[in-house]
């Protein structure tokens, strides 16, 4: 199967090469779209035009506590077994010197500036705000799953109690009250920066103005163009990682699986 | 690169999709091109229509009833099925799926106005007598007035036209699924329309076994479905073969990632074993049956059996299509697991589908004279 190894390292290649690519002159890219041919961004609609926001993330701060995660887990009442927001850890090794290092992922929903879950939504639950952020009427919603299909990092699920989509909305309903989001918040190394890149003033603008040579998005070749930011990456967990997975399953005497609550609905 | 990487917490999601979404691919499939089918027999003039009459009177059944059963499949698969009334009060003519929702009724409507002008003649002379089959033949036949040759041919290519719709819509639905690029290439909307003329016909011969009346006609509607089979079969490896092409020629990232899941996950080796395995032996068995057929030799008693293959065929093609694939995680490594549970979102969705189907089936055999002429001489001679 020495082709299918060629084809993947030259996947690899084309990512390492758009991965510097910072899409932010997109920033100010404004879809204006009204008669808008198939599969292509739709209006975005409510919030406010004046932000934007996105989130950038210091790997180099963050310990793997998953305390976003909880928090996460706890303000937004996902069920258990479904993740907003959570840590991806890593453990390479260097298999000549033996050597080890940890990595740390949070991942969440990229708020894409070209968001691939929207225009597929047949009933426009799913839509993007002016402000960035995508969100999901849940009243609108049909459960069509579509969207989870689309979305190029599992960054949806269907919401086993509501029925219906479900996805990181950066806590919207915080940021409304002025509150930062629930990772955010409970972050201990302080690794999430969450912010309105269009003020100049704010934190994120400023770090994403010093480190902007630095910075690494997920997945680049997708075209999504995520509002993510990744300060300190590694460039081999830009896509899916060639991993092994390690604690997958967990397993009772009998081998039997236990603990994940979604085998006995 | 000589490292080697872990993920020590790997969650693991359900599939969003369910076996449902497997059922209406598979039915709405075999319905169009079942559909197809019926055209030269129904429409066509002279010797041709002769010759394809019997297969029309048993594609029509088949197109009729997984056109009817079909769209169940698909209001099972959401998960808010009692929200369906939003797709017409929120359309959206960027989605696909919206797009679809549009078309599907209009397709039933169509493939509902062609099979009943189809069967109406057979209608109106089973109106005679009393009973229950008359009285619903009175009903159903509204009136004593004549369709002309010119509105039934008219409805016919509606119907096809929506027919193409769906083929489109369905296709387009998946492949443009950048996010799983095993879905994401040009071929594979083909591939759903030559697999599933490959099951249509399938279905054909295996009902043409029970259903069909007159002994003489079984034998042509045997010869010409396995002639379809083969030759969907042919058009599949073709396709099969220029995906592969394009997935060297680093068009495709999708047979990259096909190989990757080969090489990585022991279900998708058997899976692909497996398809090749069912693929040659259908198109060897298809060819040896009409092989005997065109040799005078009665295949009745076992071109069911090809029949049976090819619907398995078509069928596992969507399964692995639309289940297989949601096992590969986007972004975390390994795969999901792939369980199929008992309740109604797995193997009870799946067999109640078919039950459903089978239900029709029978109800428009008890009641509506699908076999026109041929079974009113048979019942009153
Ligand atoms: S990360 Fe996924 S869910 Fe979030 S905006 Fe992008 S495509 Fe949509
Ligand atoms: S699951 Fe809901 S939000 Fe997602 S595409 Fe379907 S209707 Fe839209």
């Amino acid at each position: 199967m020495d082709f299918a190894r060629r084809a993947i390292l030259g996947q690899i290649a084309k990512l390492t090469a758009g991965a510097a690519l910072v899409p932010l002159a997109s920033i100010t890219m404004s879809s204006s779209a009204v008669a808008s041919p198939i599969n292509s961004q739709p209006a975005r609609r409510e919030g406010d035009a004046s932000k934007r926001y996105g989130m950038l993330i210091d790997l180099r701060q963050c310990i793997g506590c998953q305390a976003c995660t909880v928090s996460c887990h706890i303000e937004n009442e996902a069920p258990l077994g479904n993740f907003r927001t959570i840590v991806s850890q890593y453990e390479v090794s260097n298999e000549s010197t033996g050597d080890f290092a940890t990595m740390m992922l949070p991942r969440l929903c990229n708020q894409c500036e070209n968001p691939p879950c929207v225009p597929v939504c047949p009933v426009q639950a799913t839509f993007q705000r002016k402000d960035g952020i995508v969100v999901v009427d849940n009243e609108a919603c049909v459960g069509c799953a579509y969207c989870v299909q689309a979305c190029p990092y599992d960054a949806r699920f269907i919401n086993k109690k509501t029925q219906t989509a479900d996805k990181c909305t950066f806590c919207a309903h915080r940021l409304e009250a002025n509150l930062l989001p629930a990772c955010v918040e409970s972050c201990v190394g302080g690794a999430r920066i969450i912010g309105d890149m269009r003020a100049p003033s704010s934190q994120i603008s400023k770090m994403i103005a010093q480190h902007r040579s630095e910075l690494m998005v997920l997945k680049p070749e997708q075209g999504t163009l995520p509002q993510v930011y990744y300060l300190g990456m590694d460039e081999r967990f830009l896509s899916r990682p060639q991993a092994e997975p390690a604690l997958w399953d967990v397993r009772d005497m009998d081998g039997k699986e236990i603990g994940y609550e979604f085998l006995d609905h | 690169m000589n490292s080697s990487i872990i993920e020590i917490l790997t969650p693991r999601y359900e599939l969003a999709w369910y076996p449902w979404a497997v059922q209406y691919f598979f039915l709405i499939a075999i319905s169009y091109s079942a559909l197809l089918l019926s055209l030269p027999g129904t429409i066509g003039r002279g010797q041709l229509a002769q010759r394809w009459q019997p297969m029309a009177r048993l594609a029509l059944l088949i197109t009729l009833t997984c056109t009817l059963v079909a769209p169940v499949a698909l209001l099972a698969d959401l998960h808010q099925p009692m929200r369906f009334w939003h797709f017409y009060t929120n359309a959206t003519p960027t989605s696909w799926m919206s797009i679809g929702s549009i078309l599907l009724p209009l397709y039933l409507i169509s493939v509902l106005a062609y099979v009943w002008l189809a069967w109406r003649p057979a209608l109106q002379k089973a109106r005679a007598g009393s009973g229950f089959r008359p009285s619903i033949a009175k009903v159903l036949s509204f009136g004593d007035w004549q369709a002309s040759r010119a509105i039934l041919t008219t409805v016919a290519l509606v119907a096809t036209l929506f027919a193409f719709g769906i083929m489109l819509y369905t296709g387009a639905e998946i492949a443009i699924i950048k996010a799983r690029p095993l879905w994401h290439t040009n071929w594979l909307p083909i591939m759903f329309v030559t697999t599933g003329m490959v099951a249509a016909a399938g279905l054909v011969i295996l009902l043409n076994r029970w259903m069909s009346p007159e002994r003489e006609g079984r034998e042509d509607i045997n010869r010409q479905g396995l002639k379809v089979i083969l030759i969907a079969m042919l058009i599949s490896a073709l396709v099969a073969t220029a995906w592969f092409v394009s997935g060297f020629s680093g068009h495709s990232d999708s047979v990259a990632a096909a190989l990757q899941s080969i090489q990585a996950n022991s279900d998708w080796r058997l899976s692909a074993i497996w398809a090749l395995v069912a693929g040659v032996t259908l198109f060897v068995l298809a060819g040896l049956a009409l092989k005997a057929g065109n040799q005078a030799r009665s295949v009745l008693n076992w071109a069911w059996i090809v029949g049976l293959l090819a619907l398995h065929v078509g069928w596992a093609f969507r399964w692995m299509v639309l289940m297989e694939v949601q096992t590969v995680a986007k972004n975390t490594a390994g795969y999901y697991q792939l369980v199929v549970e008992l309740g109604s979102y797995g193997l009870m969705g799946i067999i109640g589908t078919f039950g459903l189907w089978l239900a029709a089936l029978l109800l428009i055999d008890l009641f509506i004279p699908w076999q026109g002429k041929a079974q009113l001489e048979a019942q009153h001679g």
